[in-house]
């Protein structure tokens, strides 16, 4: 039976306090000594053959029959009024289907999405619709607008004096953080400037839209299908029923991409009023113009501490540039959660400037947060003479220091240990050399939630193939949670993760599901796969019983087989699912909330090994070794793909990648990827990855995510080791060439 | 402007206009949509297809520029294609996938001029295509591994 129940969920931070259908759950508990063979063991990805044969559709690759490409006009200012547009001109194009200006078009989420004062270089004005590519950019050049420019601000420290903010400013105070640090034995401030961070999925953003008099389709590239719904129903006053939302394949989002976005409702209005089915795909360009990015912050910090490292008081404060959009990512979170410190007084200051609106970036707030405050503590170390892990041992926390709750689980030390060990690091300054490249190793601890929850729902059924179909209502950005939901079906049913077929990405197939956002998707969704899987294990075995004549209760689903448990009966699944003919086995799950009053975290430790050449001021990242506490592995070979991945986009934040303004002209000079530098091959570091921690007893299924915690403690690891390495500390990331060589002069 | 083309084994004849890039002719015309567009600037290497065996950057490459070509896709078939994508799934060289097209053309244009290339050579041939999820490793070992497997 199904009942309501209120549950609380952290998401990247903030507390969302739910109202969720569950159903009663009679799964058995999921052994943390689980055998190998099922779960565990490396799983490919399901989605491999769609993927590397080319036949993958993703939203870009969508072909409607007399479908129509869109385009969108942007300001080039960073701040002006439109004084006038041809849009007429525009509609006179031959081919032109559709053309729609400031006020033509719903708004998204309560924002305007065609503006007549563009807020910021790249802000949307307009948008055609044409048969052809050439026959849209033709009837751009007609609109001729004209453009009236405002003054800009794009300045930190001028919106600051301004006091111009996006979101409210954030203070946090525990105990009496001014008295404490008087009364310290050592005190040290430092300042650290954390650049924007660009996301740069390989799919840009992009939609697909088919207004029908029966509803709206969207295929849209999103992490979250169900949330682009609600979105569109808000936009256009639509009812869920008329509303689908289609996302089969998507080229990676990592926190760009939620909801339907802009280009979803601007598709969609194109589409109503030509009557045609309209594809919008965002240029680079455009994408990182207008569709969000890391926020730049400058982080200062007082901390107090005895002389034994222990850490007793902090004063910090974060000034977050988040442009036209965003919230008050937990920039400071690191600062708040991680260690045992009594008195704290904390200030994040998220500042409105003429720029594009900030999105989440895979752990936002939290990596540029814990790569500044790990490298604070680095410095705390020094001074107080401790060897840096020392230091984080000695500030540990049994219990959340914000709250008092204790944790479900936490193996941090363990995680350091590990760590160390690998890294080689108690030999650490044996790297350490006055030629020309010298050597250096650093540490930072990670910190995030991740322990996903309600509401999650999924569907299993089998028919006569004994090959079962998985219905999720969720979205797999590319991650592998695809994949990692077969393993945990086919755990239950006794069969190999690549006999199930899982079908997700499409509002009108699935039960709810979550957004794929703060590492929650596969810990929220298992739970609900095993137990759905469940409710068919449990019918096919009472089948079973009938046609073998032994107890349902004496037999069990294994390697592909009805067995019984004395061994004197094996059969395939199939002798007992071709009897079914053309009809179904199914079973429905849904997710049990996480226990109340305990905080639910993951936590590791990398250490990142860096060569800096003094000559040229290149540094590359030699090995990382890293250490995460997520719970129960389901899939160790995509979840080191996770791992490396994080890793990856740690390394560009740390050392090319940099959103640049030119501060005359308030706009963005290296929107495309020649000049904006990401990662390639050959910055790939040798990856030492280990997880540590048994299935979280708290835990439904004892699952944590994995999907943001890689990429946090990596920035702050290269920093700490670049500093081990120069016997100097570099303030701004990324640290270039250019920064390293005005450093060592 | 009419184009011939072969297009992984398959004639075409196509009226392409002037400015037309190779990346939408594929895509637009002939449904191979395989092919992706990441950046449209030449920057990515996502749209790496195979032009007389050489691998170009389709969305930089004019479509009229290709007549009397014969181009090859990730939706080519082939057995040094089929080992890579077998490398690729068994050392899980991809996450989203949609940079793989282009990675897996240039490891085939690697392999077919090189058979058995070095580390650095790997490095050096699959530089230019970006992969924003990070699957270097895996992409890395793959290439070595399809290259030493058995034809």
């Amino acid at each position: 039976m199904a009942r309501l129940i209120k549950t609380e969920a952290v998401v990247e931070g903030r507390t969302e306090v739910r109202w969720t259908l569950v159903e009663e759950d009679s799964t058995p508990e999921w052994p943390a000594d689980q055998p190998p063979g099922v779960v565990g063991e490396p799983t490919t990805r399901l989605t491999a053959g769609a993927r590397l044969s080319g036949s993958a559709r993703y939203t870009s690759d969508m072909q409607l029959p007399r479908q129509l490409e869109a385009t969108v006009l942007r300001s080039p200012h960073a701040n002006a009024r439109l004084t006038s547009i041809s849009l007429d001109a525009a509609r006179a194009v031959p081919g032109v289907r559709a053309v729609i200006g400031p006020g033509d078009c719903p708004q998204f989420d309560g924002e305007a999405v065609l503006h007549d004062e563009p807020p910021y270089g790249g802000a949307a004005v307009a948008a055609i619709a044409a048969e052809t590519r050439e026959a849209a950019d033709e009837a751009m050049a007609a609109l001729d607008p004209q453009w009236e420019p405002l003054g800009f601000v794009v300045d930190l420290d001028q919106s600051l004096e301004n006091q111009t903010f996006q979101d409210d400013p954030v203070e946090y105070e525990r105990g009496d953080a001014e008295t404490a640090l008087a009364a310290a034995e050592l005190t040290i401030t430092s300042d650290y400037l954390a650049p924007a961070q660009l996301h740069n999925s390989m799919e840009p953003h992009c939609a697909v839209a088919d207004w029908r008099p029966d509803g709206l389709t969207l295929w849209s590239s999103t992490q979250g299908i169900y949330q682009a719904r609600s979105q569109l129903c808000g936009s256009f006053g639509l009812d869920q029923e008329h509303v689908r939302v289609i996302c089969h394949f998507m080229g990676g989002g990592f926190g760009s991409k939620f909801g339907c976005g802009p280009e979803g409702v601007i598709a969609a209005e194109l589409s109503r009023r030509a009557g045609r089915p309209v594809r919008l795909v965002l240029s680079r360009r455009d994408e990182n113009l207008s569709t969000g990015y890391r926020t730049p912050a400058r982080f200062s910090f007082t901390i107090g501490a005895g002389c034994d490292g222990r850490l007793q008081a902090v004063e910090a404060s974060a000034v977050m540039g988040l442009g036209t959009g965003g919230w008050a990512y937990p920039v400071l979170e690191p600062v708040k959660s991680v260690y045992a410190c009594e008195h704290q007084h904390l200030m994040t200051l998220p500042m409105r400037l003429n720029l594009g609106p900030a999105a989440a970036f895979r752990a936002p707030g939290v990596m540029e947060g814990t790569w500044a405050f790990e490298q604070a503590l680095d410095e705390l170390a020094e001074a107080a003479g401790l060897d840096p892990l020392e230091l984080r041992r000695r500030n540990h926390t049994d219990v959340d220091p914000s709250t008092g709750r204790p944790y479900t689980s936490k193996r941090l030390l363990e995680s350091y240990d590990l760590a160390a060990e690998l890294a080689g690091w108690d030999a650490r300054d044996e790297l350490r050399s006055d030629g020309r490249v010298r050597r250096g190793m650093g540490c930072a601890s990670q910190y995030w939630w991740g322990g996903g929850g309600p509401p999650a729902y999924a569907d299993v059924r089998i028919g006569s193939d004994a090959k079962p179909v998985l219905t999720v209502g969720m979205q797999d950005l590319g991650t592998g949670v695809t994949t990692a939901c077969a393993v945990v079906l086919a755990e239950r049913l006794g069969i190999r993760p690549d006999q199930v077929t899982v079908r997700t990405g499409d509002t009108d197939l699935a039960g709810h599901g979550p957004f794929s956002g703060g590492s929650m998707t596969l810990a929220s969704v298992a739970p609900a796969v095993r137990s759905a899987g469940h409710h068919v294990r449990t019918q096919l075995l009472e089948l079973a019983a009938d046609m073998f004549e032994i107890a349902a209760s004496d037999l069990e689903l294994t390697e592909g087989e009805v067995r019984s448990t004395d061994g004197t009966l094996r059969r395939p699944i199939h002798d007992v699912t071709e009897k079914l003919g053309n009809a179904w086995v199914t079973g429905s799950g849904s997710r049990a909330p996480n226990p109340d009053g305990m905080a639910v975290n993951t936590f590791g430790c990398q250490i990142a090994q860096v060569a800096v050449d003094t000559l040229t001021g290149l540094i590359t990242v030699e090995r990382v070794v890293a250490v995460h506490d997520i719970g129960r592995v389901v899939n160790p070979m995509g979840a080191r793909s996770q791992v490396l991945g994080g890793i990856l986009q740690g390394i560009g934040f740390a050392l090319s990648e940099e959103r640049v303004v030119d501060p005359t002209t308030g706009t963005v000079v290296n929107a495309g990827l020649e000049d904006y530098k990401i990662p390639t091959l050959a910055d790939l570091p040798e990856v030492e990855c280990r997880f540590v921690g048994e299935p979280d007893p708290e835990l439904a299924l004892g699952i944590k995510g994995l999907g943001e915690p890689p990429i946090i403690p990596t920035p702050g690891a290269i920093g700490n080791a670049v500093a081990h390495a120069l016997g100097l500390r570099l303030r701004e990331a990324p640290y270039t060439p250019r920064r390293v060589l005005e450093a060592l002069q | 402007m009419q184009v011939e083309l072969e297009v992984n084994g398959n004639r075409y004849r196509v009226d392409a206009a002037a400015a037309e890039p190779l990346s939408a002719l594929l895509r637009d015309r002939l449904q191979l949509t395989g092919t992706k567009v990441a950046c449209g600037e030449g920057t990515c290497g996502s749209c790496t297809v195979l032009v007389d065996d050489r691998p170009v950057l389709s969305c930089l490459t004019l479509a009229a520029a290709c007549d009397g070509a014969s181009v090859r896709t990730v939706e080519a078939e082939g057995d040094l294609l089929d080992r890579l994508r077998r490398a690729f799934t068994e050392e899980d060289g991809f996450q989203c996938g949609f940079c793989t097209p282009g990675q897996l053309m240039s490891a085939l244009a690697l392999l077919e001029r090189t058979p058995h290339p070095s580390p650095d050579e790997i490095v050096t041939a699959m530089s230019g295509n970006l992969c924003r999820c990070g699957a270097y490793e895996g992409i890395a070992v793959a290439v070595a591994r399809a290259a030493e497997a058995p034809a």
